[in-house]
Parts: C-alpha cells; structure tokens; sequence
C-alpha cells in the first residue's frame, strides 16, 4: 500500500505538474491556469516590495540627524509618499489574496480552478498596469501622502503634476482587486466540491472570502473618489476644492470609507493563514472553529463603519466623534476572540517550531502590540494627543508589517513547499526570522515614544533639541537589519529553487486538500472531485520517512477514495 | 489506504473521465452547465453591486451639494430640457423591454426573435446617445461647461432660447407688444455687445480669492458673527460669506416651474453664487452613465454578431443573460438620474 | 531658512527635557487628565499582553515537539468551549468600554471652551503661522504669546491647504481647514517655551512649519503685547527697513528669497528696479508698464507694491502662480510702507548672497525672543 502511494505520489509530479504542463513564456504570459497567475503576482509582489522597501530605506537614512541626511523637502516627502503608496496599493492589498489566495484558494477548496479564470489574468494585468502609472507618477514626482488628501492634491501650486497618474494607477489597482474579490466570492460560492460544506471549510478560505465581500463593497467608493480628485485637479469642479464652494474634508470621508476596511482587506487574509500556521505545525485541531470564522465576518461588517476615527482632529462633529470611537472599541472584540482561540489552539499541541511556526507566534506578539495600540488611538481625549505623530506610524506598522505582512511572509514559507516542489533550509529560515524580529522591534517600537513625545509624521527634519534623535538612530539601525533579513531570506528561497531538496507532498503534516495533491501540483488540480473531511483533523495522518512527509494511515479509510483508484488505475 | 488520487491527466483533453457529457461551451473546471451558469450570474450580481457603489458616490456628493445648496440645483435644472429627458427616460425603457424579450427568446431558443430584440434594444442605446449628444451640444453651445470653465469664456452665441418656450409665448403675446418685444432685444442686443471680455467680476472666480465654502461657517459659528470675522479676514473672504444671503435669497423669490424668460446665467443678476456646480456634477453622472450605455451598447452588439453566428441555444445563452441583467442596471440608473436632475 | 535654524537650537527650557518615558511633560490642565488616561490604556495594555505572550512562550515550550519526531495529534485535547468562548469576548467587552468611556468624557472636556477664554486668531498658510490678538491689534508670526493660567481659545482657519495645530505640552491639536473655522483651548499652567507643530501635512516645508508657545504670567503677557502692539509707531522712520527686514520678512521668506532664487514667489532681489521700470510682465500678457503712470492703475511704482501685498491676485507675474495670500488686515499702513522701503533699499541691507549685511540694532530690539530672525 505504502509503496503504492509513494509511486502514485512522487513519479507523476517530477515531469508533469503545474510549472512543467506547457512550456514557453507565451504559456506563462497567457496562461489561465491560477496557479500560474498566482505565481506571477507573487513575483510582482515582491519585486514592488523590495522597491518600497528600497524608499522605505531611504526615509529612515534621511531621518539619522536632525537636518536630514541625504534629501531635500521635496525629494523626502515623495520617498515617504511613494513608501506608502507602493506598499500599500501594490504590495500589501494585493499579497495574500492575490499572490498566495490565488494559488491556494483553489485548490484548498478542492475546484479545479476559480470561477472565472479569463477574468482571473485580467486582474493580473490590471495590477501590472496600475504598478506601472504608479511608477510613471514618479516622474512627475508626487508628494501628497498615500492619503491624496484635499485641498493639497488638488492644487497644481502645491502638490507635483504625479497625482494624476498615480491615482488613475490606484483606481485600476482598485478594479484588479474588486475582480479579484468577485472572482473569489463567486468560487467559493459556486465551486465548492460535494462534502465541502461552509462549515468544513479551512480558516484561511473564510477570511478570504470576508476579504473578498470587503473588496467589492469598499473599492468601488475608492475608484470613484480617486476619479473625482483626478477630475478636480484636472477641471476644477469644485467638489472637494473650498475656494470653489466644495468641501476638503467630504474627500477625507470618501477617502477612509474605503481605506479603513481596506486595512482589514489586509489584515484578515493574514489571520486566515496563521489560523492554518497554527492548527498545523501545532498538529492539533484549531480551537473554536466556529468562532474564529464568524469573527471574520463579523470583522468584514464592522470595518465599514469606523472610518471617522481617522478624523477625530479633522472637525467633524463631536457626535461623529463619538459614535466612530464606540464602534472602533467594538472591533477589537473579534481580533481578541482570534487571538485567544489561536493560543487555546496551541494547548496540548504538539509544537514544531519550523519557520512557518515561528511566523505565527511572531505574529500573534507583533499584531498584539499593534492592535492594543490601536487601543490609545481609538481613545477620544488620547487620540487627539497621538493623531499624527509617529504613534500611529508605529501602529499601523506593526498591524500593516507586523501583521499583515508577518502573515503573508509566513504562509509564504507554508507553502514555498508546494509551490516550488523544493523545500528551503530550515535553519537560514529561523536565523532569518530572529533577525527580522529583533530588526523590526528595534525600528518600529521606539516609533511609539517618538510618537507620544510629539515627533509629527510625514517630517523630513526634525528639532536637534527635542530629544528624538536617538529613537531615530535606533530605528534607523533597526531597518537596515530588517534589510537584511529580507535579503537574507530572498537568498535561501533562490537557493532553494536551483537546489533544494525535492519536497514531499504534505511535508508539514496539514490535512486541507491542498496537501493532498502533489507537490507542485498538477495542472487541473485534481482529476476527480476530492471528497472532504474535517480540514483539522490531523489523526487520519503519520509521518512516512521514506516520503519525507506525511501520508494518510492505513488504518483509516480514505474518503477521498474513488472507483479509479480502487481499481488501481 | 491511498492518498486522494493526485494522478494527471493533464496532457489529454480533460472530460475523458467524467461520466457526463462535457459540452464545448463548458469551462473545463465546471461540473455542469447549471454550475456555469449560476456562477456566472453570481458573478455578474456582484459586479453589478459595484457598479451600483460606484455611482452611490456620486449620488452622495450629489445629497451633499444639494442639502447645501438648493439653490444652485433649483437655479440650474431650469436649463435642462425635460422634453429630452422624458424622451430618452422612454427610449431606454423600451429597449429594456426589448432586452428582456431578447432574454426571454433565447431561453426558448427563437434565435431569429433574438435577433430583431437584439437590434431594436441597440437601436434604443444609439437613440439614447444621439439624444445625449443634441443635449450636450446644445448645452456646450451655450456655454455650460462643468466646473471653472463655465466662467470662463462668456457665451458667443444667441442668447439662451428658454424651455417653455410655450409658456413664455403665450405670455409674451398677453403682455407684450411687438415693439415692446423688439425694443427690449435691442436693449439686450446692446448690452451684450459692451461685453467683449468676462463680466466685471469675473475675477471673483479666480480659485484664490473666493477661499470659503458655504458648510464652513456652520462651524463654530455661534460664537462668531460676521462683524468680528472682519477684524482678521481678508475681505475677498468675507465678499464671499456675505455673498450667501442674497444666494439664499434667490430661491425664495422663485418657484419652481414658474415660467420666466431665463436670462442666460453669465448675465443673470439673480445667479446664485457657484451655479456653475450644477452643470458640474449634471455633466460628471450623466456623462459616467453615458459611458456604461455605451459599453451596453458595445456589449449588445458582441451578443448580436455571437447570436448570428448562432453561437447560442437553449441550452447555452449565459451572455445574453447576463448582458441583459447590465443593460437593466444602466437603464435603472437613468431612472434615478431624470428626476434628480430634470425634475426636482 | 536662518530663522528655522535658530529656532532648532533655541533652549525650550523643561517643555522638551522633561517628561517621562511614555510622555512629554505636561504644561496645560488637560494634559493631566489625557495622561491618566494613556497610562490607564497602558496598564491595561501591559497586562493583557503579558499574559498572552506568557501563555504564548509557556505553550510553545511546554508543548514543544521536535520537528524531527514528526509528532502527531492529541485526539483528547478540546476543540470547543463555549463558556470560555464568552468569558473571552465579554471580559475585553467591558474593558474597552471603560476606555471609550473614559475616552469620550475627556474629549467633550476637551471641546469645551470656558466662555471667557482669551481668543487669538489663528492663520495657517504654507509654511508659516500668523497669530493676530484683537484686543491689542497685534500680529504675532511664528511664536503666540499666551498669558498663564488662563484659558486661551485659538480660533484657526487656513489660507491655503489644510494644516494642523499641535502643542504636544498641552496635549492639544486640531486641524486647520481652509474655508471654515476650527478652535481649541487649553490653560498653561507653567510659564516657558513650548513647541507647537503642523501635523497635517502640507508639503514642501511641512516639516518646518514650527513655532513656539511663549507663556508668560499675566502681568509680563500685557506688557510684552501692549509693547508689541507700539512696536512699528515707535520705530524711526530711517529704521523702518531693517525693521522690515528683521520682523516682517519672515512672512515673506518661504516664497520669496533675497539672493535671486526664485521660489514659490519671485525673489526680492532686484525686484525694485523691476518694477520701477515697469518690465514686470503678467500671465495675461500686459506689463506692468502699461499700468502706470497718469490715469493707469498705478501712478507710482510704490502704489504696485502696495497692491502686490494686500491684492495678490489681480496681476499675477509670468511664471508663477497666485500662490501668494493677500496680507489685508494683517498688515498696518506702516508695516507695509516699511516693506516697500526695504525692497528699495535692499541692496543696502542684503549682500549679493542676500545675507543680512549689519544686524539691525533697533530701539526696542528686547521683543525680539529669538523666535524671529
Ligand atoms: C492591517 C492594518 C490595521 C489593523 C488591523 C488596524 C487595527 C486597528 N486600528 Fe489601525 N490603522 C492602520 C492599520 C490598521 N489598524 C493604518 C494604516 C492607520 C493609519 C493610516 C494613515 O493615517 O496613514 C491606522 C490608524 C488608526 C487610527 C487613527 C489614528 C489617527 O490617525 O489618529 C485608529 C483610531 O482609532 C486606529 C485604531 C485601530 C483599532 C482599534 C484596531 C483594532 O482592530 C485592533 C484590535 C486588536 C486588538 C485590540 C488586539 C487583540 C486583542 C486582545 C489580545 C484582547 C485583549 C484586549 C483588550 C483588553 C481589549 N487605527
Ligand atoms: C505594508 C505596508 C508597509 C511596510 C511593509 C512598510 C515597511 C517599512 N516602513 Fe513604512 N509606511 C507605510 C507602509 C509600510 N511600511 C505607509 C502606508 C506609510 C505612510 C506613508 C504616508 O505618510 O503617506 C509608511 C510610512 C513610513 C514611515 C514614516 C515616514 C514619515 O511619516 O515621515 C517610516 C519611517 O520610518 C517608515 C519606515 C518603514 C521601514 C523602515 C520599513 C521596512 O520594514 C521595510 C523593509 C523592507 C525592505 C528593506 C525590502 C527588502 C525586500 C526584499 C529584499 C525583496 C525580496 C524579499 C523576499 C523574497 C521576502 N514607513
Ligand atoms: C505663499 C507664498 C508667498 C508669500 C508668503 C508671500 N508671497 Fe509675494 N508672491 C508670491 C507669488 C507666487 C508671487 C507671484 C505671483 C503674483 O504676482 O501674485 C508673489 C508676488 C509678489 C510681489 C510682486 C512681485 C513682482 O515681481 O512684481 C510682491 C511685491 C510680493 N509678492 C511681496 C510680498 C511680501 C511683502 C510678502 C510678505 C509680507 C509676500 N509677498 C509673501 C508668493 C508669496
Ligand atoms: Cu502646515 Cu504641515
Ligand atoms: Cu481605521
């Protein structure tokens, strides 16, 4: 039996899987399969990634002394705004879902494709053209912030001649991902195999699809703001331009009731994958299923009605004020309720700490950090005090980095595995690890003090005497060891692709069906319809030393067991 | 036992191995067409939703402007002609009916039926943009353009021929003589005449100088009346607020429908300030709906030529459904649209 | 920029030394209260994070599996309770309501303006602040004056984009729109300097947008004002100039320079002869020369100057924008007259490098704090 499996396993997947179905680069640039398009935009991803990270670098050396060390006014404030834009629009909204979601979504769903896999490329293409405007609008030179803010964006005296290019960019950025929610939404709905009801359905699937219901609820308000701010700069209509009877401040409310859901767009898929992190290198079934799902929804709903706790400075009226701060408070309750069942999960597990383990709990420590300082922030009186300052710069690194980032970077190593067919060095990984959280602590945490001594965002130079040259230094050191880090494992994840050791289907012992194809996988997926059990139900598997993975046990029965392969075929 | 078969059969054509037949329309990763299809209305809904969301801004901005400014949308739907609008309100409710019989046929599998709907339903989208084109052209010949540039040239052309051109006919020929008619023409004829450049104040609409909105002085107004503002503003400022009681003003003095020979606004005393916001966000949803017509437009036409080609059955005619469902989402627009603008 | 330069080593006495590791210190009868606050966050904040990440750390020891034993599942161990489920979501519940709470009554303490506040208007424009006090007719730029131990309103607008009013010492901030009215108060309650930010950002020079609170008990505030509000009448007619030159034209500095660089605005460096001879053309083509003289706009190349400052917008110079704000009301008779004789003279007062030849040695040089060049 076992050798049957092990031949059945390995020797189909060495000459015919997903990467190797058809050659050429004709068949990657057109190629409808998602777990190509998948790859392609995880490539994108990070290449966008390194570039924001690049300018990323150049901010923290610029803020070394006082005066600024390397740039002007001008040129600081377009790193920052292109800091911010690109790890937004391009990096961050994009990462998990349509990098990684693209890839596992599927077949973690056991269909053999999304929903609609034209539509599915054309998303692709979309990013790649909104990547490029963004980049276009560096010629220009933009400088606004990645908020557009009004009245500054819209007045040619002020604000540099990129923000027209940059905000057609994020509008077409913002329909690539309402197609890609559409896509996902529709997937889940319509493709769900015999057996994989709502309720079997892995974690990640749910935050996926709450993402996804975000995605094309919130983008389209953001795709007609961006186009009315393009059409204000270019014709001076008078929405949102106070010396023509409109209101700057109407901008702000359009503006954040897409970016603040947006921000759970980010953060939600990252939940979903730590969820997976957990249950399995933990090996023990993932605690409060039920719980953890419906906290996603219920995440996804209240997300749309907190915008205003951006603009508790900005004037708008103290009843707003109020209502925004009790239902930001609200929120906190869901992500609460995750964290608990992810450390209850973790009780009488037995724990591995692999890399993609150690990504997991760093994030259950970095989004504590981040979202109990969301806490100050939604505090009325104190938010007043902290609004602006490089408090909320700290926060919201720690949940957009920290979090969000920390998630796709560890389901990234989840699933390299399968992707690549090749498994990467394990300890490189753990080294790597420990340097980006001592790197990412040092630049990010001493943010907090700045921030709650007064240092303002968005400052190119700062006073010598005010005490907050120090915090800057220590950042600033912090960053460039984060650099490294990701250099680092930039360097393992290559080697591993020429030369790793070939990966075995299931080498970290998961139970969600993805695991249960080949590693790569094949072109269709599965060629029948997998029958599906409970996704956390790791007793049916055991560790197969000849495999270098983990296989089915005999004495269970396999539901997913079909006529063909009964037959032996 | 086994793993779940994981063996490829990617290299042949896939369908070898389902029991059921797997028809060329059929996407290789659905079970059967009733999946295809439902997914592919799922699909369109959720577009459809988004579409609804992008036009929900501006029908908030649309809210916005006029709880602030009633005025200014009273003023400005006066120039809007309502005959047009009634008109292209029916031509697009027909050629939805038309779209839903095209709809209704292909389900049967009447191809020929699908066809004449099919062509009658492009017929209403071209006559709708026709009559948006004669609308649009009308109103840039007079000189209503959205935003700034409303003030910027003052307007060559006749003067501004009204609406109820009945109404006002009927009252001219009571109250008036033909001299006295002609006598006042010539006064207007002159007036305009002295006017080679923009009106005196034209300045007033450089982006500068008028530097406040009207909501502004909602805030913490209490505590500051206009007479202590003056210690510290600039008077450009101050011009401005002062401005809004006559702007108020003039939608008393006016009722709806009333029929007036409309002066063009350039010449108009009584124009509330910022009329030229009307026009704005008048050209900004129309002219995006404007865009979807034609996009249905173009997306009837594909489903026509596919249908000739006879690419479509009973079994299969996905896309004339879910064509059908977009052109009704645009033609409910529209519905929205005409009272807005025309009506109210 | 040697104003900004100054103001960067200037002592802000204990407003930046002092303060503890979380906040700054504290100088406005607010602060305390906000301060409560955050450490109250804080605590609540530790404690919730030390017993996740303890549990976390004891956890992931205790249970620790060697990656090589290729360890497997407990089929015993829980993966349901609804009553801890609840208890988990009801006690952080309640917990955050305390916060909003706490949150929302400091706030509407905060809104709330005692009725006989001092009011000083505020004007924020790129990249400077204008801080104007009716009851002394006096105009302050980049420092506000403010007496102690009295409630002071600020009553803010912009005049360009928005901007933000921020003194980290009193914990006080709001933003400042263009188009409409915003305020805040505070009470000082420790005389001194304090820094006061723009946190809203408004390019270029955003980050230099600073200036400084100078508290003063009651009785020194008046004398300081009502010696400022004399300042230009006392000054002598043949120092008007450098009187310009050292407290007017800072407002000018962020677009107008003195050595020939234009910025934002053309620079003042032989801007005179410019307009003297009437060369100055405008974006409609005119030049300035068609203007003047008898019965043209301009009798005297003075009456152009006079209009450039308090009417900006009627004749904008080719190549720039009408960027510049009108200085109507903020600027009296006199101070204006002073600017015109500085543009005139400003060969005499500015070396080519456009450096302040002879520091100015004026009557009443004491105002001056340092705050201004
Ligand atoms: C992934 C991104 C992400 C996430 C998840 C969050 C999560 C939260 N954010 Fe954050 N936020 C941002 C990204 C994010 N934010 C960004 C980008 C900005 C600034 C944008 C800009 O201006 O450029 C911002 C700004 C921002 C502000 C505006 C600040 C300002 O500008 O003045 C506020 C104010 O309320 C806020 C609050 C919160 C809260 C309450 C949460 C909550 O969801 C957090 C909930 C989580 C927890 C509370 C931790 C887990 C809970 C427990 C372990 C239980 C125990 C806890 C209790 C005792 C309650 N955020
Ligand atoms: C997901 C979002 C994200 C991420 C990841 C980061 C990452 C970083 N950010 Fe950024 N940041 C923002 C989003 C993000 N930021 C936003 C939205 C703003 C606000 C902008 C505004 O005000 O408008 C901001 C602003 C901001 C500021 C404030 C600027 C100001 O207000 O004046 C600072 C200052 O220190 C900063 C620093 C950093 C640093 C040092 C990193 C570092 O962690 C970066 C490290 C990364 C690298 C060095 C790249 C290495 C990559 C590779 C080698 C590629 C290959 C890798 C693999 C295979 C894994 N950021
Ligand atoms: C925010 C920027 C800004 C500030 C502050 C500013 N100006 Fe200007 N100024 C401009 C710009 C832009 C122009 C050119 C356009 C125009 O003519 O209005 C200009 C033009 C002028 C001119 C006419 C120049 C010429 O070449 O004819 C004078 C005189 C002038 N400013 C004086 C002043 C004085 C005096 C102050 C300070 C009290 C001042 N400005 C402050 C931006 C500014
Ligand atoms: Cu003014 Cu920032
Ligand atoms: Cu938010």
């Amino acid at each position: 039996m076992t050798t049957m499996n092990t031949r059945s396993l390995e020797q189909p997947t060495l000459e015919d899987n997903y990467l190797t179905y058809t050659r050429g680069i004709m068949s990657w640039v057109l190629t409808l399969d998602h777990k190509r398009i998948g790859v392609m935009y995880l490539v994108s991803v990070l290449g966008a990634f390194l570039l924001g990270g690049v300018f990323a670098l150049l901010v923290r050396t610029q803020l070394l002394v006082p005066d600024g060390l390397i740039m002007d006014q001008d040129q600081y404030n377009q790193a920052f705004t292109l800091h911010g834009g690109i790890m937004v629009f391009l990096v961050i909204i994009p990462s998990i879902p349509a990098a990684l979601g693209n890839f596992v979504m599927p077949i973690m769903l056991g269909a053999k494709d999304v929903a609609f896999p034209r539509l599915n490329l054309m998303s692709y293409y979309l990013w790649v053209i909104g990547a490029l405007c963004m980049v276009y609008a560096m010629v220009g030179g933009l400088d606004t912030g990645w908020t557009f803010y009004t009245p500054y964006s819209i007045d040619e005296s002020s604000a540099m001649s990129g923000v027209i290019p940059a905000v057609t960019g994020a509008f077409i950025l913002g329909f690539s991902s309402i197609f890609t929610g559409m896509n996902f939404i529709v997937t889940i709905h319509r493709l769900r195999p015999d057996g994989m009801t709502w309720f079997r359905m892995p974690l990640f699937l749910w935050s996926i699809y709450a993402t996804a219901v975000i995605q094309v609820l919130a983008t389209p308000v953001l795709g007609i703001t961006l186009a009315l701010l393009a059409v204000e700069r270019a014709f001076g209509i008078g929405i949102f331009d106070p010396a023509l009877g409109g209101d700057p401040v109407l901008y702000q409310h359009f503006f954040w009731f897409y970016s603040h859901p947006a921000v759970y767009i980010m953060v939600l898929p990252a939940m979903g994958i730590v969820s997976e992190l957990i249950a399995v290198h933990s090996h023990r079934h993932i605690f409060g299923y039920s719980f953890i799902a419906w906290s996603s929804v219920a995440i996804a709903i209240f997300s749309f009605i907190v915008w205003g706790h951006h603009m508790f400075t900005s004037g708008q009226s103290q009843l707003m004020n109020v209502i925004f701060s009790f239902i930001t408070f609200s929120v906190a309750i869901p992500s609460a309720v995750k964290v608990f069942n992810w450390l209850a999960t973790m009780y009488k597990g037995a724990i591995s700490w692999n890399t993609p383990m150690l990504y997991g709990m760093g994030f259950i420590v970095l989004f504590l950090i981040g979202g109990l300082t969301g806490l100050y922030l939604g505090t009325l009186a104190v938010d007043i005090h902290l609004h602006d300052t490089y408090f909320v710069v700290a926060h919201f690194h720690y949940t957009m980095m920290g979090s969000a980032l920390i998630g796709f970077i560890g389901g990234l190593h989840h699933w390299w595995p399968k992707i690549t067919g090749k498994m990467y060095n394990e300890n490189a990984g753990r080294f790597a690890f420990v340097l980006f959280f001592i790197g990412y602590n040092m630049t990010f945490f001493t943010q907090f003090m700045l921030g709650s001594h007064g240092m303002p965002r968005r400052y190119g130079t700062y006073p010598a005497d005010a005490g907050f040259q120090t915090y800057h230094i220590i950042s600033t050191i912090g960053a460039y060891i984060m650099a490294i880090a990701f250099f680092t494992m930039a360097g393992y994840f290559l080697a591993s692709v020429f030369g790793g050791r070939r990966a075995a289907s299931n080498p970290w012992g998961g139970r969600s069906l993805e695991w249960q194809c080949t590693s790569p996988p094949p072109h269709d997926n599965f060629s029948e319809q997998p029958a599906v059990g409970d996704c956390y139900d790791f007793s049916v598997l055991r560790w197969d030393d000849a495999t270098n993975g983990y296989v089915w046990r005999e004495d269970i029965e396999h539901p997913g067991m079909t006529h063909s392969e009964a037959s032996g075929e | 036992m086994t793993q779940l078969h994981v063996q490829s059969d990617g290299h042949e054509e896939h369908g070898h191995d389902h029991d059921h037949d797997h028809p060329e329309f059929l996407g290789h990763h659905w079970k059967n067409p009733v999946q295809q299809f439902e997914a592919g209305k799922l699909g369109m809904w959720l577009f459809l939703a988004t579409e609804v969301l992008l036009f929900g801004g501006l029908f908030c901005a649309y809210a916005i402007w006029r709880s602030n400014h009633p005025e200014i949308f009273k003023y400005g739907s006066q120039f809007l002609d309502t005959t047009w609008g009634a008109i292209n309100t029916g031509v697009l409710l027909i050629s939805s009916m038309t779209m839903a019989m095209a709809v209704t046929f292909a389900a049967r599998g009447n191809n020929r039926a699908v066809i004449v709907t099919l062509i009658l339903t492009l017929f209403g989208a071209a006559g709708f943009m026709a009559i948006k084109y004669v609308e649009y052209n009308h109103k840039f010949h007079e000189g209503f353009y959205p935003g700034m540039a409303f003030y910027e040239q003052p307007h060559a052309s006749e003067l501004w021929m009204p609406l109820e051109e009945t109404a006002i006919a009927k009252k001219a020929a009571i109250a008036q003589s033909e001299a006295a008619a002609s006598t006042a023409l010539a006064v207007e004829d002159a007036k305009r005449a002295e006017m080679p450049s923009p009106p005196a104040d034209a300045q007033r609409w450089n982006k500068p100088e008028a530097a406040i909105g009207p909501q502004g002085m909602t805030t913490n107004q209490e505590s500051l009346d206009i007479a202590e503002m003056a210690v510290f503003l600039p008077p450009s400022v101050l011009g401005n607020i002062i401005d809004q009681t006559g702007e108020l003003q003039y939608a008393e003095h006016h009722t709806p429908g009333e029929p007036v020979h409309l002066a063009h606004p350039l010449q108009d005393p009584e124009r509330p300030a910022n009329a030229q916001k009307f026009f704005t966000i008048y050209f900004l949803m129309t002219g995006l709906h404007g865009i979807h017509v034609v996009i249905g437009g173009v997306v009837i036409l594909w489903l026509l030529l596919k249908t000739m080609k006879g690419h479509f059955s009973r079994e299969y005619y996905t896309p004339i459904d879910l064509g059908g469902l977009y052109w009704h989402i645009v033609d409910v627009i529209w519905i929205f649209l005409f009272p807005l603008f025309y009506l109210i | 920029m040697s104003m900004f330069g100054m103001l960067a080593t200037m002592k802000l006495g204990e407003a930046t030394s002092g303060g503890g590791f979380w906040m700054p210190e504290n100088a406005s009868t607010v602060a305390a209260e906000v301060d409560g606050l955050f450490y109250f966050i804080n605590n609540v904040n530790y404690v919730s994070f030390a017993l996740c990440v303890a549990i976390l750390l004891f956890f992931a020891i205790r249970y620790y599996a060697k990656p090589s034993s290729h360890a497997t599942f407990d089929p015993d161990a829980p993966t349901h309770n609804t009553p801890l489920e609840l208890t988990w979501s009801v006690v952080p519940l309640l917990i955050v309501g305390v916060m909003f709470w706490l949150g929302m009554t400091g706030f509407l303490e905060l809104m709330e303006a005692p009725s006989d506040s001092y009011e000083v208007r505020v004007t924020a424009q790129k990249w400077s602040w204008t801080f104007q006090h009716p009851e002394y007719g006096v105009t302050e730029a980049a420092e506000l004056t403010v007496p102690l131990n009295k409630p002071v309103r600020l009553i803010m607008t912009s005049s360009d984009v928005l901007h933000s009013l921020f003194v980290p010492a009193f914990r006080v901030k709001n933003d400042v729109v263009p188009g409409r009215y915003s305020s805040l108060w505070f009470q000082a309650t420790r005389p001194g300097q304090y820094r006061l930010y723009c946190t809203e950002y408004c390019g270029k020079d955003h980050s230099k947008m600073l200036a400084v609170v100078n508290v003063l008990p009651e009785d020194e505030f008046q004398e300081r004002l009502g010696k400022l509000a004399r300042e230009y009448e006392d000054i002598e007619d043949q120092d008007l100039p450098a009187y310009a030159l050292s407290r007017l034209y800072n407002r000018c500095a962020s677009c107008h320079s003195l050595d020939g660089k234009s910025g934002t605005g053309p620079s003042f460096k032989g801007l005179w002869d410019r307009t003297k001879k009437g060369s100055t053309v405008f974006t409609n083509g005119t030049s300035l020369k068609d203007l003047m003289g008898k019965g043209g706009e301009f009798e005297v190349p003075e009456n152009y100057i006079r209009d450039s400052i308090v009417n900006p917008q009627r004749h904008i110079v080719q190549n720039y924008t009408g960027a510049m704000p009108t200085f109507q009301g903020q600027l009296k008779q006199r101070q204006i007259d002073a600017l015109i004789l500085m543009l005139k003279n400003l060969d005499q007062l500015v070396d080519d490098q456009g450096n302040v030849i002879e520091e100015p040695n004026l009557d009443n040089a004491d105002i001056s704090t340092g705050a201004q060049q």
